[in-house]
């Protein structure tokens, strides 16, 4: 990347995060209600492709959670699995009142509010959010990995030495 | 129940008690003759068709649990209600006598924690294994138990904001663990065969969140499981907690693809209850809107399944046309989706300017698209390949699993609410009932196709009839004291808005009694049963979900075919998980 300085080191993260705010793939997944609007927002009309939106069916390809619909407390383990099988970096969008904060069904199987299990980047609100509001959510997220950049590396690096350093799976003395 | 059906069970069971309520016929059996009574009922007075079975809690009585069957004779168009108390918490299984109870009794239990004598699997139906509670109990709150701690992730990771970025309670109820799930999913089926394959309950192909177990030799299907409970979100529980009028958006959130279907199959229930007329204009309405939400529905139907089966074309194509529909809801009710448009009494605003000519536009447009669908599969080698033949319902099934709605039709079985049991504006339209021959996934794609042309109709119809009808004429009852008025008057009338203002702070005042009724949704016979202590808040709110029954007969189906028919068969049931779990 050239700008008038000539080659600047930071223009990598900015071609990095460049490159990644505008090909978010996210995870086929449908949960409830608002997973209608957000195959709304994927089909003729509002065509997410158009922002480099492409949805995945494997984890290992997405790097965007779009959590539509009710998070019951039954399903919040498989997702946290999910998202741990998501390669990092990896954001996540809870669309609608229940992804975000267990909207309307305050009761004894819901989970109240995505960020419970997950941290959460971008929330929207509605139920359900137009695709209208889908797709700002995503502009929001694009102009967040923008302002942001992507400083996931090192924590989640950290996070998974510990994590097979707790498992078990190496010995401890040995630095990974 | 009529009353010479009623005198010859009276005659053959000495101690059954027949009891007339307004709006339903009881009997009344003790524990030991139920499975006698229900047997005799199927095979001797025709009452073959299972609709529902379901448990009430009492906790101040001994017995405490009473069962309730709902059951249908499809030859002389009759309902009745069969009720038992449980003895010692246990009630009979009568899985050998419909199969489908099977799932009604396993959620029974995982609700009440009623035991089921005789039963092949009792186990949980919702909520996973090792759950110790049973939530539609009195005495279980709302919000259940709180008992673990899980703060905000977001917040922990960025730091508490001031003020808090949400507001949210620290504790929380529990949550299952992986651990639990592969309890839950090791106790469904014993292994027969090679290989116990997980599909779902997070795949695409799925529609929303069903958890199947295929035991698999090679690739075709020994035997499988259902799993449910991944979209459980406890709205019967909800509903005894709310008024009756605060449940109408719920509703939307059950079946979510076709909402103002459920609201008309609440709002007719409720009246019912209530004793509410519904003025003329608000019948046509509702009756225009859940047609073309019909449409709409079938028209996901249609582009998901053939995505599923890998015709994208479909899927873009049907979405375009979902969205005109959706524009015309969104036009009146203010919303697309869960659009909460009815209201116990009438609707909720008049009709928008310029509806009923985009609703006509559509009328004309839509004849041509729905050629275009039809030229793209109907004829289709690799389509009639993949439908032809696979998933055969014989008529008895259709009686024994209770099935409705198009997949109970296109096996030949012409069971619409909209014609047997009217409500709305049905009865004064004319409109055909398709149905089909052979009863596999390729009738059940024509029987929706052609009854997207039937609602067209309708539609058609009742377009003109509401185009005669003056703009002033009442879209919502005013007389009632139980239904709200309208906005407009809420801000001139003072009477109008103490009575709105007492309603939403004390709810309606419902009298005592019990009520069954249905609605013919897109996946079949949507039925609400309330049960009334009089008081604003039902007793107890049963929903009748069409799509669960629907889907009880899929391990019958699948049993000896190979998992690519599991797809086009799922696609054909069409279940929608909102409403199977709710
Ligand atoms: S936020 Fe509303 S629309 Fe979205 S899943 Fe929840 S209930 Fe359904």
């Amino acid at each position: 990347m050239v700008n008038s300085n000539g080659f600047v080191l930071t223009t990598v993260d900015e071609l990095l995060s460049w490159g990644r705010r505008n090909a978010l793939w996210p995870l086929t997944i449908g949960l409830a209600c608002c997973a209608i609007e957000m195959m709304h927002a994927a089909a003729s009309r509002f065509d997410l492709d158009r922002l480099g939106v492409i949805f995945r069916a494997s984890p290992r390809q997405a790097d965007l959670l779009i959590v539509a619909g009710t998070v019951v407390n039954k399903v919040a383990p498989m997702l946290k699995l999910l998202w741990e099988q998501m390669p990092d970096p990896k954001w996540c969008i809870t669309m609608g009142g229940c992804a975000s904060a267990g909207g309307p069904f305050p009761t004894y199987s819901t989970l109240q509010g995505m960020d419970r299990i997950i941290p959460v980047d971008v929330y929207i609100p509605g139920c359900p959010p137009h695709p209208q509001g889908l797709i700002y959510g995503i502009l929001q997220l694009q102009k967040k990995i923008k302002e942001k950049g992507v400083k996931k590396y090192d924590k989640a690096f950290n996070d998974f030495r510990k994590d097979i350093q707790r498992q078990g799976l190496i010995p401890r003395e040995i630095e990974v | 129940m009529n009353k010479a059906t009623a005198d010859r069970v009276k005659f053959e069971f000495k101690d059954v008690d027949v009891e007339r309520t307004e709006h339903t016929v009881n009997l009344h059996v003790r524990h030991e003759k139920l499975a006698e009574l229900l047997k005799h009922l199927k095979e001797r007075e025709g009452f073959r068709h299972f609709i529902d079975h379901t448990c009430i809690d009492f906790p101040d009585k001994r017995e405490r649990f009473q069962g309730i069957y709902i059951l249908y004779n499809p030859d002389v168009n009759e309902r009745v209600l069969v009720k038992t108390w449980a003895k010692d918490g246990k009630l009979p299984s009568i899985e050998k006598l419909w199969p489908c109870a099977r799932w009604a009794e396993r959620e029974a239990y995982d609700m009440f924690g009623v035991i089921y004598d005789g039963h092949e699997n009792l186990r949980r139906m919702f909520m996973w294994e090792g759950y110790p509670y049973y939530p539609l109990r009195k005495d279980f709150p709302m919000e259940g138990p709180q008992e673990v701690e899980l703060p905000s992730l977001t917040e922990l990771y960025a730091g508490r904001t001031e003020p808090p970025s949400h507001d949210f309670e620290l504790m929380h109820t529990r949550v299952a663990t992986l651990e639990d799930l592969e309890r839950t999913e090791r106790s469904r089926l014993k292994k027969k065969a090679q290989l116990v394959l997980n599909w779902g309950p997070l795949h695409p192909g799925t529609h929303g969140t069903i958890w199947f177990l295929f035991d698999l030799d090679g690739e075709s299907v020994v035997q499988s499981d259902v799993i449910l409970g991944q979209l459980h979100r406890g709205m019967e529980k909800i509903a005894e907690n709310i008024y009756y009028f605060q449940f109408l958006p719920y509703t939307d959130r059950m079946d979510y693809i076709s909402a103002i279907c459920n609201e008309l199959a609440y709002v007719n229930t409720v009246e019912k209850l209530l004793g509410v007329e519904v003025p003329q204009k608000a019948r046509y309405i509702r009756t225009m809107f859940a047609e073309l939400q019909r449409i709409n529905s079938h028209l996901l139907w249609l582009g998901t399944g053939a995505l599923d089966l890998g015709a994208l074309t479909v899927f873009l194509y049907a979405f375009r046309e979902r969205e005109k529909i959706m524009d015309i809801i969104e036009g009146n009710a203010g919303f697309r989706l869960t659009s909460a448009f009815l209201r116990i009494g009438g609707v909720h605003y008049d009709l928008a300017e310029g509806t009923l000519d985009v609703v006509k536009a559509f009328i004309k447009d839509f004849p041509q698209r729905l050629r275009e669908y039809h030229n793209l599969l109907t004829r289709n080698r690799i389509w009639l390949r993949r439908t032809k033949d696979i998933g055969i319902i014989s008529r008895e099934d259709v009686f024994n699993y209770g099935l409705s709605g198009p997949v109970a039709r296109a096996s030949g079985v012409p069971y619409d609410l909209r014609k047997l049991e009217p409500y709305a504006a049905y009865d004064e339209l004319d409109f055909d009932i398709p149905v089909g021959e052979v009863g596999d996934v390729y009738d059940r794609y024509l029987v929706r196709m052609e009854e997207m042309v039937q609602s067209l109709r309708i539609v058609e119809q009742c377009v003109a009839k509401l185009e005669k009808l003056p703009k002033s004429a009442p879209y919502v009852n005013k007389e009632h004291p139980a239904v709200m008025a309208p906005k407009e008057d809420v801000f001139m009338d003072l009477e109008d808005m103490v009575k709105n203002f007492r309603i939403v702070v004390h709810g309606e005042d419902a009298p005592p009694g019990e009520v069954y009724a249905g609605g013919e949704n897109p996946r079949g016979e949507l039925g609400f049963y309330i049960y009334s202590v009089s008081g604003s808040k039902p007793y107890r709110l049963r929903i009748r979900s069409g799509a669960l029954y629907n889907l009880s007969i899929f391990p019958k189906l699948i049993e000896g075919r190979t998992i690519a028919d599991a797809i086009a068969l799922l696609g054909s049931l069409d279940p929608v998980v909102g409403e199977t779990d709710r």
